[in-house]
């Protein structure tokens, strides 16, 4: 059986090592290949300005990444075309006014949340 | 100063001192500070005296109104006529007044001669505006008020009423009744106004009047002072006292108010001031309202402030809400945690007995944890107090700790918790505390004092012969995670014959704002 989005490379940004770990799990399972995951803003900025960052198919983004916003990362991946996914712990008002409307899974989450985002951010057919 | 002196200094025009001398209506000139000026002859007619008695001397030294008993008080009347004048620099009535005057009879006896009198008090103002002088225009009206007092008498034991009236009215009585009374409500309302100022300069609230379109400082109390710091305000504008409010849009509001007549309130408006000339602004928070004030005609002549400095309460709502966002942040980021052990050790325990035990365990050692913290306010926790939580279940004796204090803060510390605890758990059941003399001695130091590293030592003694594991469970995978992505640090897992080992290496002094 192939997977949507089997072979899929993904970045995750999280700072927590098990929420992580869920998310890559979720991730593998559904045949993707995870990329990260990566702990602070430094590091995913340094990643996205290296060759590897154009093998992304997508991007799971905590809002909150050791006590700083992950937008600076959002502003490259949007600029660099490459669809991602916010999750966060503070709700909906949580995000400033200009990432309001995008796509957002709050923590805690399922596998089919992470799966549903993933799968609309990607423009692949859920059916 | 004399009426020639006045002349050459320019003050009044020659034909005016002339026209003041000679005229039938007696005229005396005080200065600010109530000494005498200056009066003319008719002045010295009505008042029996001298010019060179009376000339500097203070006005009511020179008059004092004699020993009667009501002498005080038409002192008092008189001088607040020409106080009024001063500081409103308008013109003051003072329709009937009775002040004694003192005369020298024949015999050399002096006399106090009880008259009436009727007092107009005009400043007399220099180029600047600044009163110089007070113009005192008196008229005796004492034969007008025995006529009255005389008929009054009589028509009270006759025909009362009527006839008073009619007398009254035939030498202007009620309007002199008139004019009295206004004096008197006059009176009752300065007294008023007094106690209702005092009332608006102690008020806690702070409190200004603006008068004209420019809103100039006309009256402002303590408090608003205070919320100033006590910049220099009197007679100034608002732009021109307190010109960071401009690009705030103050000026606007009263200008609105002032054009529209509707009245403008704000909550918890932010108002930045300058506390030092060309210092930074300053954050408070204001509850405020700005009410027109309208003169007879409806006309808006000024605006009335009032409000409250409200910073305290509104700093506390926002660290309240800063809190709360905080708090469940922390509860939703917990919840994730919980709920990423759940599904891992689901994996790893396919029945469902040792599932519960197992997630049971670690959610009991996330748990210790947070009780460290909370006793600490969140602020951190000390690490050997984390091992000793985290091996509580294990005989004191079987573990050895060894290192100084070390305060961690919240995420190393929970990061530490879980950590000692699958290390622990692994030592229970494959390690050396999985049989009975089997012991774990963890040592710990920090390296480098400039760039602060924490070194845990790991070791189990005692135990079964152990070699490299054939799977790596979710425990170990667990530990060598959170080392290296919560704690940027290393991890080393040694399966050496004689026992297990670990070497926990992160650096203290990063991250532990998270």
């Amino acid at each position: 059986m192939t997977l949507p989005l089997s072979n899929r490379r993904i970045l995750i940004v999280e700072d927590e090592s098990l929420v992580a770990m869920l998310l890559e799990t979720i991730l593998e399972d559904m045949g993707c290949v995870t990329v990260g995951p990566i702990s602070n803003i430094e590091d995913a900025l340094a990643l996205l300005a290296g060759d590897e960052a154009a093998t992304l198919d997508g991007a799971l983004l905590d809002v909150n990444v050791a006590g700083r916003e992950v937008f600076p990362v959002a502003v490259v991946l949007k600029a660099r075309n490459v669809p991602f996914v916010f999750s966060t712990g503070y709700g909906q008002g949580g995000l400033p006014d200009e990432w309001r409307t995008h796509a957002t899974i709050q923590k805690p989450f399922t596998e089919a949340a992470v799966q549903q985002a993933l799968f609309s951010a990607l423009g692949v057919a859920t059916v | 100063m004399t009426l020639k002196e006045l002349v050459k200094s320019g003050d009044l025009a020659v034909d005016l001192a002339t026209a003041f001398d000679a005229s039938p209506n007696p005229y005396v000139l005080v200065h600010p500070d109530l000494r005498i000026a200056g009066m003319n002859q008719a002045y010295l007619d009505v008042t029996h005296s001298r010019r060179e008695d009376i000339i500097g001397q203070p006005m009511f030294s020179a008059f004092d109104s004699g020993p009667g008993e009501d002498a005080p008080e038409n002192v008092r009347q008189v001088r607040a006529s020409i106080q009024k004048a001063i500081t409103t620099r308008a013109r003051d009535h003072l329709a009937v007044v009775r002040f004694s005057m003192p005369r020298v009879l024949e015999t050399g006896e002096k006399q106090f001669e009880e008259r009436y009198w009727s007092a107009t008090h005009t400043p007399v103002l220099n180029g600047a505006g600044d009163v110089v002088y007070v113009l005192q225009h008196t008229t005796d009206i004492t034969e007008l008020e025995r006529l009255r007092h005389r008929a009054k008498d009589d028509g009270a034991t006759e025909d009362g009423a009527e006839a008073v009236s009619a007398l009254d009215a035939m030498v202007g009585g009620s309007v002199l009744m008139r004019a009295r009374s206004v004096q008197e409500d006059n009176r009752r309302l300065e007294t008023e106004r007094n106690q209702l100022t005092d009332m608006f300069m102690q008020a806690p609230g702070f409190i200004a009047v603006l008068s004209g379109p420019e809103h100039r400082f006309q009256l402002f109390n303590e408090a608003y002072r205070r919320l100033t710091d006590h910049r220099d305000l009197a007679g100034k504008t608002v732009a021109e006292a307190l010109p960071e409010m401009v690009p705030q849009g103050y000026i606007d509001r009263l200008d609105s108010v002032f054009e529209t007549g509707e009245p403008i309130e704000g909550r918890g408006s932010l108002l930045q001031l300058q506390t030092v000339p060309d210092g930074p602004l300053e954050n408070t928070y204001v509850d405020f309202i700005y009410q027109p004030i309208r003169d007879d005609g409806g006309k808006v002549v000024g605006i009335f402030v009032q409000g409250h400095d409200v910073t305290d309460n509104v700093l506390a709502a926002q660290r309240q809400k800063l809190m709360i966002d905080e708090l469940n942040h922390r509860v939703k980021n917990t919840l994730a945690t919980v709920q990423s052990i759940a599904m891992q050790t689901a994996r790893s325990n396919t029945e469902p007995r040792a599932f519960a035990e197992s997630f049971q365990a670690r959610l009991m050692s996330l748990s210790h944890t947070h009780d460290l913290l909370t006793r600490s306010h969140w602020e951190g926790a000390d690490l050997g107090d984390i091992l000793r939580h985290e091996t509580e279940a294990h005989e004191a004796h079987r573990i050895s700790a060894n290192g100084p204090p070390v305060p961690l803060g919240p995420a190393f510390a929970l990061s530490l918790g879980m950590i000692f605890h699958e290390l622990a758990t692994n030592a229970a059941k494959y390690g050396s505390l999985s049989v009975p003399g089997g012991r774990v001695i963890v040592d710990w130091t920090i390296a480098d004092q400039t760039d602060r590293r924490l070194v845990v030592e790991w070791i189990e003694v005692g135990g079964p012969e152990v070699g490299e594991p054939t799977r790596r469970g979710f425990g170990t995978r667990m530990v060598e995670r959170n080392v290296r992505h919560d704690l940027a640090g290393d991890v080393e897992l040694r399966y050496a014959p004689d026992g297990f080992r670990a070497t926990i290496t992160a650096p203290l002094d990063r991250g532990t704002c998270r």
